[in-house]
């Protein structure tokens, strides 16, 4: 095992086994058993799909901070000591793999609601945008933690707002200023998001590929 | 390994902590960091084991293996000793034999069992020292290593830093307490008014300059007084106790 997969594991075992994982968990049930209180009928399999991604957002960016602020400072400082800054990979990967966990629930839960078997390309299309909402998580966690926005208060209220803006933003139809979680649900609701999909790939990795790169840039003077 | 022109604060509202340091260390070198509370001493070590980068100037030819202690272990994590040495050994990729050398060396086999959170102020801070140590550091940085050790270990960390030491490893050590200053060969540094200053080697200054001074004082202080004098680089040994007559007798 590579020094970066051991450190993950090391901070998945610590998140794990503190109270921390259980929150974003508990509000993930909560949001689910709101979602499918009722069956989701056949024809509708994408836009349930797409709703459960663009709301699950907040849910794992909350779980990427707690992941990223449960250990304590001195030992990420242990942690950089022994890697350098491949210790932020490995907190990257730990963070990610939890959302994937998250994510996977979310995914799994809608599947069951299902009232027609689901085609691949429900199936496909499900992991794609859960894996588009889990990485617009892990880079507004990311950019929560507390490296970055020490004040708990202030960290809480950047993660709604951000989420927030992307709403609005989105709404608005500025596709390519945000995280365009409307337009996912707009397009998956109008049968237009697979023809589209590539193009909103793009517009939905770009900001979190920005917000990450800031969030490695911030790290080299906040360790 | 040279530490160049370094300057570093934490925000550019802050005041310089450090100003123009510079620093040459050697393979074996073993340099005891010194000064008063709040002048540096902790980022100067942090910025040596390379946790901060400089605002300007640089640290050149690190070793690469970098063993760090920090002053206060974080015992706050949902570990036993021997888990979290365990996950400590696979990040640092040694063998797991290396948890039971230190913690023997250390005298903490006793602990491996106990969860993190429990453990008293000294062993926690051992189980530090042992993550630090367990790759073989080429630079090891030890922030207060002695603060709140038993006996045996106080003797035992001295003999530690040699070894490190004499395989060619670079050993800085913020002290307070004086407890490596019998070290053969220490390298004196002292951070003050934002300036690393190389002090003369104890053993030279010590037959011809140094003076016995002896003070009487409250003994609910003596220990307060002791890390004072101690932080202006004083050897201080509090010998005993006498009564206020005997004191004021010799006065008169």
């Amino acid at each position: 095992m590579t020094p970066i997969m051991a450190l993950a594991r090391f901070r998945l075992a610590g998140y794990v086994a503190s109270h921390r994982a259980l929150q974003p968990l508990i509000a993930l049930l909560a949001l689910l058993a709101v979602l499918y209180a009722g069956s989701i009928p056949a024809g509708q399999e994408i836009g349930a799909t797409a709703d459960s991604a663009a709301m699950l957002v907040p849910v794992l960016a909350w779980a990427a901070r707690g992941l990223l602020d449960t250990e304590p400072d001195e030992q990420r400082s242990v942690a950089l000591s022994a890697l350098g800054p491949k210790e932020l990979v490995s907190a990257l990967l730990a963070a990610f793999a939890s959302l994937l966990v998250l994510a996977s629930l979310a995914e799994a839960v809608l599947l069951l609601r299902l009232d027609a078997s689901p085609t691949l390309t429900v199936l496909l299309t499900g992991v794609w945008l859960h894996l588009l909402s889990a990485t617009a998580g892990l880079a507004l966690g990311a950019l929560t933690s507390r490296p970055i926005l020490p004040s708990p208060a202030v960290s809480t209220i950047a993660l709604i707002l951000g989420y927030l803006s992307m709403l609005v933003l989105s709404m608005a139809g500025a596709r390519w200023l945000t995280v365009p979680v409307m337009a996912w649900m707009r397009d998956a609701h109008h049968g237009v998001l697979l023809s589209g999909l590539p193009l909103i790939t793009v517009q939905s990795l770009l900001w979190p590929a920005i917000g990450l790169a800031a969030y490695t840039w911030l790290r080299r003077t906040r360790p | 390994m040279r530490i160049a022109s370094l300057s570093f604060r934490y925000g550019r509202r802050d005041p310089w902590i450090l100003s123009d340091a510079g620093l040459v260390l050697d393979a074996g070198d073993v340099v005891e960091v010194t000064g008063p509370n709040g002048t540096g001493k902790s980022t100067l070590l942090r910025l040596v084991a390379g946790l901060l980068r400089p605002v300007r100037g640089s640290v050149e030819d690190r070793p690469r293996v970098v063993g760090y202690a920090p002053e206060r272990f974080p015992a706050d994590q949902p570990f036993t000793v021997s888990s979290y040495l365990r996950h400590m050994a696979a990040v640092r990729r040694v063998s797991t034999d290396a948890i039971g050398r230190w913690s023997e060396r250390l005298g903490m086999d006793h602990l491996l069992g106990q969860r993190l959170p429990d453990l008293s102020k000294g062993s926690a801070h051992k189980v530090g020292l042992a993550q630090a140590l367990l790759a073989e550091p080429g630079l090891l940085v030890l922030d207060e290593p002695f603060a709140g050790l038993d006996a045996a270990t106080r003797a035992e960390l001295p003999r530690i830093i040699e070894d490190v030491s004499a395989r060619g490893g670079i050993v800085v050590v913020s002290d307070h307490q004086g407890d490596l200053r019998a070290f053969p060969g220490l390298r004196r540094c002292e951070v003050r008014d934002r300036v690393v200053r190389e002090l003369e080697p104890v053993a030279e200054a010590g037959e011809t300059a140094l003076t016995v001074l002896e003070v009487a004082v409250d003994p609910s202080r003596a220990s307060d007084l002791a890390d004072r004098l101690r932080a202006e680089g004083c050897t201080v040994h509090i010998t005993g106790r006498i009564t206020a007559r005997v004191t004021r007798e010799a006065a008169g």
